[in-house]
């Protein structure tokens, strides 16, 4: 059982308060869903959340079965989607994906890696030839989930990961959402979709103040 | 654990070659770059002979310079391209650091294979002992890839970029750079290498990296 | 810090009082050696600003206080002015007794490099416009840059000649200087430290309000 729990979070940037003693707990097991207009900080929220940012005041733990996790210990177990992150240009999406696994120790038969892009509807070839520089937005968040999927972190940080995708991809990530909650992992989903938030299991409305 | 980091290393040496590899834009312009500067000074002395030990500060200044112009692009780009944020998530500190420390080495040694061969040319530079040219070169690349890849991790963020890599790399490389020009002098002017000055760049190369290691899992999982 | 505010100014005045009425000319250096008591205080203090500027860098790092980082700041300031001065009195010093501004005397290399780590450091400073981003970032350079200490310590005196007298401590204890000289120079040392910690802890207290 993991969470990651705001324990009275104050940040401001610049003259700009955004939170202030925010609390909240987020529990493994479920969808959690952040809401808010643009600029209420549901991305600093994410960041916050991914330990890659710190509060003012207040802090931001990180604790499994009641035992904090340190910054490294925790990093390890996190996959993040982000719209701010892209693959390198200059390789191939397969070439990304092995890159971005072998980081993390896991290395995949040419076998799981085919079946990995069928999951996220990518054609082999694509994922191979070209450059992923030359490839779609759309299909550049694929490769990025398939990296999420691939990876089996326990935590899951999306922040609008349906942006750019069609109907089909957005199939894939609530399905993958679902299931990852259901394995027990903690999702933590930044979005303005009425529907993505129907998914939910619990929503936080922000702006905080 | 210890074979995990050796692999991370692997993976980021790897990955970064393939990437360097496809862009013939930056070689380019760091070689350019070198060669630029080198016929500079040769165009400027119109063959005057200099001494040995000017001989030697030339070529180290054309070699840190060309090198600065290489190295600063290590973590800038990946801020750049958007990609500092992944790297952050699934990189472990020390495998990041190491492999793109490694590709820095491999960098600066064709680098500064081809700006000795230049310099040898264009300046005239009399018979030199090659072994001896050879370690004190590869001690001063080894100390600047060292502390180049480092540095170049702290500029990541910076709202001014340019030339900051340069201010912060200076008054650390100074005792690599200041023993180098000796001994490339020395050697330049054909007499005997004091080894006990080269044994103490190696130390300095060394305390650069390990120091460089310690500090930078402070940097890598900052919040 | 109330008693230092009452302290300082008198302990100034002796200082400079023994120093141009009390400190006899000195052999071969004449009125010149006058100099030194501002000379030498201000080289201790660019190097003591330094080494407690990667003080409390260590001790960012392992805390995350902000005020660490306001005190590592604030005394690498201290030390920037403290080395430009004692650069420029010691060119001052070198012009009139030896001939020259600039010789590359290895405590002239050594204060140089003092120089440069100090501006590369509130470059570094500068650039970085996130606050929590730039204390870890220039907390690690600064302890980064202590690595050329054993360097600027060892390696350079052997590179360079020296013009520098030898230390007022030679190696085997014994002092060679005046008596009245030498407690001058203490006391002045004395004073410019208290000066370094008044002015680093009044800086941070009136940037931070909150903290006592």
């Amino acid at each position: 059982m993991m969470t990651i729990s705001f324990d009275s979070v104050g940040l401001s940037f610049g003259a700009q308060r955004l939170f202030d003693s925010l609390h909240a707990t987020l529990p493994s097991g479920q969808i959690t869903v952040v809401t808010g207009q643009n600029g209420s900080g549901k991305s600093t929220f994410l960041q916050l959340a991914a330990k890659f940012i710190a509060p003012d005041t207040g802090k931001v733990v990180a604790a499994e079965d009641g035992s904090i996790l340190q910054k490294d210990a925790f990093r390890s177990r996190l996959a993040m989607v982000t719209p701010e992150w892209n693959l390198y240009a200059r390789l191939t999406a397969e070439e990304n994906l092995r890159f971005f696994l072998g980081l993390r120790g896991m290395e995949l038969s040419a076998e799981e890696i085919r079946v990995l892009w069928e999951r996220v509807e990518l054609k082999w070839e694509d994922t191979r030839i070209p450059l992923a520089g030359k490839l779609s937005t759309g299909m550049r968040q694929r490769v990025k989930l398939a990296v999420l999927l691939a990876v089996e972190a326990d935590v899951w940080i999306l922040d609008e990961p349906c942006a750019n995708l069609d109907a089909s991809g957005w199939e894939i990530v609530l399905r993958a959402a679902r299931q990852a909650a259901s394995e027990g992992r903690l999702i933590l989903w930044a979005t303005n979709d009425p529907r993505e938030e129907a998914a939910a299991d619990a929503v936080i409305h922000l702006p905080w103040n | 654990m210890q074979s995990s980091i050796f692999h991370g290393i692997k993976l980021v040496f790897r990955k970064e070659f393939l990437a360097g590899m496809r862009c013939k834009a930056a070689w380019a312009a760091i070689f350019m770059f070198a060669l630029t500067t080198l016929s500079c000074v040769s165009l400027a002395l119109q063959g005057a002979v200099l001494e040995p030990k000017l001989q030697a500060a030339l070529f180290w200044m054309v070699l840190f310079f060309s090198s600065m112009t290489g190295m600063d692009r290590c973590f800038a780009e990946e801020e750049m391209s958007g990609t500092f944020l992944p790297l952050r998530l699934y990189g472990a500190a020390q495998a990041v650091l190491f492999g793109k420390m490694l590709y820095s080495f491999f960098l600066l040694l064709v680098l500064a294979l081809f700006i000795s061969i230049l310099f040898f040319i264009l300046l005239d530079v009399g018979s030199v002992s090659l072994p001896e040219f050879l370690a004190v070169a590869l001690a001063g690349v080894l100390g600047l890839s060292g502390a180049g890849t480092f540095l170049a991790a702290l500029t990541t963020g910076a709202g001014v970029k340019s030339g900051l890599f340069s201010v912060l790399m200076l008054p650390v490389i100074l005792p690599v750079f200041l023993p180098a020009i000796f001994l490339t002098g020395r050697v330049f002017g054909g007499d005997s290498m004091p080894f006990s000055h080269l044994g103490g760049m190696l130390l300095y190369d060394l305390l650069l990296m390990v120091g460089g290691s310690v500090l930078f899992d402070y940097f890598w999982y900052e919040e | 810090m109330k008693y230092l505010s009452y302290l300082i100014p008198m302990l100034t005045v002796l200082t400079c009082y023994l120093v141009f009425a009390v400190v006899p000319p000195a052999e071969g250096l004449g009125e010149l050696v006058r100099i030194a008591f501002f000379h030498i205080p201000l080289a201790w203090l660019s190097v003591l600003a330094f080494l407690m500027s990667a003080w409390w860098s260590a001790a960012y790092l392992r805390s995350g206080s902000m005020r660490q980082d306001a005190l590592s700041a604030c005394s690498a300031k201290l030390g920037f002015f403290a080395v430009l001065l004692a650069t420029v009195s010691g060119a001052m010093f070198s012009k009139l007794t030896w001939g020259s501004y600039w010789n590359w005397d290895p405590r002239q290399t050594t204060i140089f490099v003092l120089i440069l780590i100090y501006g590369a450091y509130l470059t570094l400073r500068a650039a970085l416009p996130n606050p929590r981003k730039r204390a870890r970032t220039s907390a690690v350079y600064s302890l980064f840059s202590c690595l050329t200490v054993p360097f600027l310590v060892f390696i350079i005196p052997r590179l360079y000649f020296s013009l520098h007298p030898t230390p007022v401590l030679n190696g085997d204890g014994h002092v060679d200087m005046e008596p009245v000289m030498l407690a001058t120079l203490l006391l002045a040392l004395l004073d410019a430290t208290l000066v370094y910690v008044w002015l680093l802890f009044h800086a941070v207290a009136k940037e931070d309000p909150h903290e006592p």
